[in-house]
């Protein structure tokens, strides 16, 4: 099948509805004339719309509605219950297209997610990966503090050992060094 | 003299409920048929269309004319339609009784216009393949089909954009064609 004819072929349906642009119109019609293959695509959906607007429109012929009022009417006197209006109101609010208001929504959820997940999930590999860089506590009574720096790629650990410069003014009142130890 | 729809909203805003009596005695055979070319059971569908009025009688005090009033008024019943077919959909042996019942109903007619053998089978096969569509295929099919209505307000009734009608009518009637080949 010519890819001309496929793309017209995808415009018969609009172009039935009368919905297309008169120069698109008439693209299309000119095709049609010409081409016994969309000429048949247009019978079968031509037959199609006559069989659905037959079983569509055909059903409610003997339908009354001379009560339809009343029913509307009863509703209408009902005392209204306040769960119907909350729930009515969620809903119109899940509804299109009122929901584009979720979009931006869900995409801010999301990231707020992603990079809160850690605070949750210390391990977990969906969190935003950051250097593995924690201090302790000191490891003895002379201010030392000891940190850790571990790359899981490769495997390795790196521990730092520094001097706690306030704890030594405090217990020792000698100038403090600014450079860890090793 | 007669009212337009604006001025009948505008009364009905107003509080006078007679003028919204008119709205729903205008609109209620057409809303009743959308409703039930999605629902296929009558019962369900009076009820639905008969709420959706009712929703519309409360939010009517909301309505600023942005649209004009029938296809505000569609879009209350489309959407509400839509919910009570997914509700339907979760019980389909129900559903499947309704359908042979409006089967039988449309037999019965006097007007039927599947008269022959073929065209009876076309017409279960239709009733199937229209039952298979997603909620949003089966209600472009029928604002379409039964209402004539443009891609503009369907859009509109619908929420999403005219290419969006297009596409979604294409697809649905590519469905339709496609289990229907054997009758087409």
């Amino acid at each position: 099948m010519m890819k001309r004819c496929e793309e017209l072929r995808d415009r018969i349906g609009a172009w039935m509805d009368g919905e297309l642009s008169r120069s698109g119109a008439e693209e299309v019609r000119v095709h049609l004339e010409s081409c016994p293959a969309c000429g048949e695509q247009r019978r079968q959906l031509e037959k199609l719309q006559a069989s659905l607007k037959a079983v569509l429109v055909a059903g409610p012929s003997n339908v009354s509605f001379e009560r339809f009022w009343f029913g509307v009417e009863q509703r209408i006197n009902r005392k209204p219950v306040w769960h119907e209006d909350f729930f009515g109101w969620v809903h119109d609010l899940l509804t299109p297209p009122q929901l584009a208001w979720l979009v931006p929504a869900v995409i801010i959820l999301v990231l707020t997610g992603v990079f809160s997940l850690e605070s949750f999930f210390p391990g977990s590999r969906l969190a935003v990966q950051r250097n593995n860089f924690a201090a302790v506590e000191s490891i003895d009574g002379f201010g030392r503090n000891v940190a850790l720096l571990r790359e899981d790629e490769t495997k390795t650990t790196i521990i730092w050992l520094y001097q706690n410069q306030e704890g030594e003014d405090e217990s020792t009142g000698e100038k403090s060094e600014s450079s860890p130890s090793f | 003299m007669e009212f337009s729809d604006w001025d009948l909203v505008q009364k009905c805003q107003a509080g006078e409920t007679s003028a919204f009596q008119e709205l729903v005695s205008r609109y209620q055979q057409k809303i009743f048929m959308v409703v039930l070319g999605l629902l296929r059971d009558r019962e369900d569908s009076m009820d639905v269309a008969q709420e959706a009025f009712f929703r519309a009688y409360r939010k009517i005090k909301g309505f600023k004319g942005g649209s004009s009033f029938y296809t505000w008024l569609y879009r209350i019943a489309v959407n509400m339609a839509i919910d009570a077919q997914r509700r339907q959909k979760r019980n389909p042996l129900e559903f499947r009784e309704n359908m042979d019942e409006v089967l039988e109903e449309q037999n019965e007619l006097e007007k039927d216009p599947f008269s022959n053998a073929h065209d009876k089978e076309l017409r279960a096969g239709l009733f199937a393949a229209i039952n298979d569509l997603t909620a949003e295929h089966k209600a472009v099919i029928i604002l379409r089909t039964v209402e004539g209505l443009p891609y503009k307000d369907i859009g509109e009734i619908l929420g999403c954009s005219e290419g969006t009608v297009m596409s979604r009518l294409h697809y649905a009637r590519k469905k339709l064609q496609g289990k229907l080949k054997a009758f087409l």
